[in-house]
């Protein structure tokens, strides 16, 4: 079909990453594909998950659902779960989600010898396949004690106290469960532009400056210990609260400073559960949301259709 | 209980078609789509889309009916320079280069990151 392009082209700069946490900029674009961005991140890039659980021995103080349900909720490592089939629409196994295309299989067997209690961690769930396993934390180098870190507790037991289960991990979106969801927090703010009116802030005393600076509950506005004269220390620390433009009405001094959203440039943070990395996931989502285009393309038919009744509607189209 | 089922949300029923079009019967170039098991991801970018860019369209709008029915539905009306489906037609072609620029954006940037990340160390 022919018709003008009306597409733009988006600039992204990135500010930081690291494997579970990205902070970029994207500009030229509008807050639409912003959100919809950011809401395929949370709910439709697919992540594997343990979706069910065979429960053999359970003797442990919490019951079998409880347990699948912790088990559900350990992030699994899912670069895979872009190229894996959803198990309703596998066909190497009629949807019941058992083969190797649409699932990985986990063993669980754990039990309490001595009068030290036994703390189940994911670390005890083997893997049937190397590339899904629960996501391991202890190397991210910030903070954690690497020995004591020994994965996500499932269930502790004392003496005399066993679990033995088989669990089948499926591939998923948050859509269907937030257990399937790669991302933490996906967040995304206007970067905010603030102009200071220089002429009437001179006006002002340093008492009244810092009167006027403290008055923002974020460090947006600072004084230099020099000059006196009043700076945008961090303008993205504004959370668009308008306390400082409150301020400067009830000194007499409206205008003082002008705040304004740019309404095309968005400071994006994306933090991941681990499962993916954050640059992935984003990249995930631009994928995911070309597809769900595709799938909203009107089919041919439909097209056929409306041209036969469209002698008239070509007619009254003017074609 | 009587909550539908969770993959109610995406997946279509058989039989449905994903989009179906109506023209409407009073009004010269003008129709509604029916999205089946998209929301407002797919409904808030067609719409911004082509109110914000189209010239052509007079009226763009979507709407999702109930929280419990999993479709939308999309309404635009154009003048007689265009139809309601090639403005739609054109919406989805653009959103796509749109992201396949993105795309190619993002991963010159995060090469050119992860590069200089590696030569500061």
């Amino acid at each position: 079909m022919e018709g003008v392009s009306y597409q733009r082209f988006p600039k992204i700069k990135i500010r930081t990453v690291r494997d579970d946490f990205m902070k970029f900029e994207l500009r030229d674009t509008d807050a639409s594909i912003a959100n919809a961005l950011r809401r395929v991140m949370i709910a439709e890039v697919p992540t594997i998950a343990i979706d069910l659980v065979e429960i053999e021995v359970n003797s442990s103080v919490l019951n079998d659902e409880f347990i699948a349900h912790r088990l559900g909720l350990i992030p699994l490592t899912s670069e895979r779960a872009m190229s894996m089939r959803f198990s309703r629409d596998c066909d190497a196994c009629d949807g019941d989600g058992q083969c190797e295309y649409c699932s990985v299989e986990f063993h669980l067997r754990a039990k309490c010898i001595n009068d030290q209690t036994l703390d189940v961690t994911s670390k005890d769930l083997y893997s049937s396949d190397h590339t899904v396993v629960p996501v391991d934390f202890s190397d991210s180098s910030t903070g954690f004690d690497n020995a004591e870190n020994r994965g996500i507790i499932i269930v502790k037991l004392r003496r005399g106290q066993e679990l033995v289960l088989r669990a089948i991990a499926r591939k998923g979106i948050g859509k269907d469960h937030a257990k399937w969801s790669p991302a933490a927090t996906v967040t995304f703010m206007y970067e905010p532009e603030i102009y200071i009116n220089e002429e009437l802030m001179e006006g002002l005393t340093l008492e009244e400056k810092k009167e006027f600076v403290d008055s923002s509950p974020t460090k947006v506005f600072d004084i230099n210990p020099n000059t006196h004269q009043v700076y945008v220390h961090d303008a993205e620390a504004y959370t668009y609260d308008d306390e400082v433009l409150k301020k400067a009405e009830a000194m007499g001094k409206p205008g003082l400073v002008e705040i304004h959203a740019k309404e095309d440039s968005f400071i994006f943070t994306v933090e991941t559960t681990g499962g993916i990395k954050a640059s992935q996931l984003f990249l995930n989502a631009i994928d995911v949301l070309k597809q769900k285009l595709d799938a909203v393309r009107l089919s041919s038919d439909t097209v056929e259709a409306d041209e036969q009744f469209g002698e008239l509607g070509a007619h009254m189209r003017g074609g | 209980m009587n909550a539908p089922d969770r993959y109610e949300r995406f997946v279509v029923p058989e039989g449905v078609s994903k989009v179906s079009y109506e023209r409407d019967t009073k009004i010269i170039n003008a129709a509604s789509f029916t999205i089946e098991r998209e929301d407002h991801t797919i409904g808030n970018i067609l719409r911004i889309r082509q109110l914000h860019r189209d010239e052509n369209v007079l009226f763009a709008g979507y709407k999702l009916p109930h929280p419990l029915q999993y479709k939308i539905l999309l309404r635009i009306h154009t003048t007689s320079q265009s139809s309601p489906m090639q403005a739609y037609n054109q919406a989805i072609n653009d959103l796509d280069k749109e992201l396949d620029h993105l795309k190619n954006e993002f991963e010159v940037e995060l090469a050119r990151h992860t590069g200089k990340q590696s030569r500061d160390y």
